[in-house]
């Protein structure tokens, strides 16, 4: 494998294991919008373990997963609590302020980052995507699995059916974050420098893209969501400047005909092209519609 | 002295400064089925999510067998006893049928802290049995793959009663059970509720349908403007005067 394929392999790894972590979350119908944050509080413990303790990467990685979850886990307490909105607007403050954080800390390099991370090998990110979809295999067929997509459903029936709604939430969101963690972990060995604004909002939506592009139903359909994201912007390398308009039209274009993303059942019909037909009629409907 | 189970005392809520629910006492007795009756906006559906921790009462307190439950979560209510089905069905959709009732077992399932055991077709034989059991009972099992929301609306209805009895309760509510259910469905609906009696369940339904009330209940509570009217057994208190004035406004 060259340098170059191996680069774009580990890149599709890592953002695959990103989406999976994602997925675990979404499975129970929170979208967090500050996963970067998990990705950030990874990779800084990570680098600050193998670089100025030497300690391996492996164990390092560990250690990031561990940290995550437990921001994730209070993150997660606190807001989970509460509406879908405060859901969104806290884990998206909380983003911004270990950006803030990390920017005004000294040890880490503030604003121009840590560097000197390496490590990150294409069998290392394998296992760690082996592992989660081992997982991911049992939650799926798992009664936890069933509470996760209860919730997602109606968080009113759950709550009649006994299942401790927050308690299951937060848990899903720590083991969520724990996997975040530790792709963020695997990413700062990979780029060599890492800085607080390479995990920014547009990472956290980078994240949540994967998934709701791939659809929430089955954890493959992150897989499929992380895989198209990472590879459209090589593939369609040609279109040069015109590449992002491509890519938001495509966006819109998919999320209109395939609501459910490009991987799941809907009880509608395979191609949603009666919302097209709507849209295109609305014009000419809105007036008397007032 | 009658057998007490359930008892919401002097149970007052109010919304934004109109009283749903005033000094409302519901004494239910163990092995009966209670019902609870009046005209829209009396307040039943209000009592019943009080009685089931859905809402927590401005004023008084609810009892489950002697012990204060008035601010436990209804999750926390389950796993003592006590569950309640929908006024407009509230199942899993997107879920199978045997799902929904697999996670009305959910407060004697084992699933322990990050553990991915019992699976959902293995791992607790028990539970699977009695799942499959309550699937046969409610006429459900050749419908056990389909999503819960292509079924028709009257299997529906039978789905979220088996989804309820399957947490095992000792005490079930029932809000407006017979809601949107054609003739026939109503008529095979009393012995359903007699024979979730004869299984050693309480029942407390909150009914419009008169007929179903009269057929099934041993006790009738009525209810009109958030204030009890008057208990006592179905033929009296419907004839009574002042219930008749109620629901006939004469």
């Amino acid at each position: 494998m060259d340098a170059y394929t191996e680069a774009v392999v580990i890149r599709l790894g890592i953002a695959i294991l990103l989406a999976l972590g994602y997925w675990i979350t979404a499975a129970t119908g929170k979208f967090s919008f500050g996963h970067a944050a998990f990705m950030a509080i990874g990779a800084y413990t990570a680098a600050i373990l193998t670089v100025n303790f030497e300690w391996s990467l492996a164990t390092s990685m560990l250690i990031s997963g561990l940290t995550a979850a437990v921001a994730g886990a209070f993150i997660g307490w606190i807001a989970l609590r509460l509406s879908i909105l405060y859901l969104a607007i806290i884990t998206f403050a909380f983003a911004e302020i270990v950006k803030i954080l990390l920017d005004s800390w000294d040890y880490v390099g503030g604003a121009s980052g840590l560097f000197g991370m390496r490590g990150t090998t294409v069998e290392l990110v394998a296992m760690c995507i082996g592992v989660v979809i081992v997982y991911l295999f049992f939650l799926a067929r798992s009664r936890k699995g069933l509470s996760y997509e209860a919730i997602r459903e109606d968080e009113q029936a759950a709550r009649a059916c006994g299942l401790g709604v927050t308690g299951i939430s937060v848990e899903a969101f720590a083991v969520s974050a724990a996997i975040t963690g530790v792709a963020g972990a695997l990413s700062a060995h990979e780029t060599l420098i890492i800085t607080p604004s390479q995990f920014g909002a547009p990472q956290s939506l980078l994240i949540i893209l994967f998934v709701v592009l791939g659809g929430v139903q089955y954890f493959w359909g992150a897989i499929v969501g992380a895989v198209v994201l990472t590879m459209l912007p090589i593939w369609f390398d040609f279109l040069d400047n015109y590449y992002q308009i491509t890519y938001g039209l495509l966006f819109v274009v998919l999320m209109i005909l395939r609501p459910q993303g490009i991987i799941g059942r809907s009880t509608e019909r395979r191609f949603n092209l009666g919302a097209l037909k709507k849209l295109a009629s609305s014009r000419n409907g809105a007036g008397r519609d007032g | 002295m009658a057998d007490l189970q359930m008892r919401a005392l002097d149970i007052t809520k109010h919304f934004q400064g109109v009283a749903a629910l005033t000094d409302v006492t519901l004494e239910v007795e163990r092995g009966s089925i209670h019902g609870v009756v009046g005209p829209n906006g009396a307040g039943k559906t209000t009592l019943l999510n009080v009685m089931s921790g859905f809402l927590s009462p401005s004023q008084g307190v609810v009892e489950l067998d002697g012990r204060d439950i008035t601010r436990l979560t209804p999750q926390k209510r389950v796993p003592l006893g006590l569950t309640r089905t929908f006024q407009n069905l509230r199942l899993f959709g997107g879920l199978t049928v045997r799902e929904n009732v697999l996670l009305g077992q959910h407060s004697h399932a084992r699933t322990g802290f990050l553990s991915l055991w019992p699976l959902r077709t293995a791992g607790d034989k028990e539970l699977d049995c009695e799942a499959d059991h309550a699937l046969e009972s409610f006429g459900l099992t050749e419908y056990r793959s389909r999503p819960a929301a292509t079924l028709p609306y009257g299997l529906q209805k039978q789905l979220e009663i088996a989804r309820a009895v399957s947490a095992k309760p000792r005490l079930l509510l029932m809000d407006e059970p017979a809601a949107g259910m054609t003739a026939q469905e109503r008529l095979d609906l009393v012995p359903r509720i007699r024979s979730l009696r004869d299984e050693g369940l309480t029942v407390v339904i909150v009914e419009h349908d008169m007929d179903v009330i009269a057929t099934v209940c041993d006790v009738v509570t009525v209810l009109n403007f958030g204030r009890s009217l008057i208990e006592g057994t179905p033929a009296d208190a419907l004839s009574s005067a002042e219930v008749r004035t109620a629901y006939l406004g004469t």
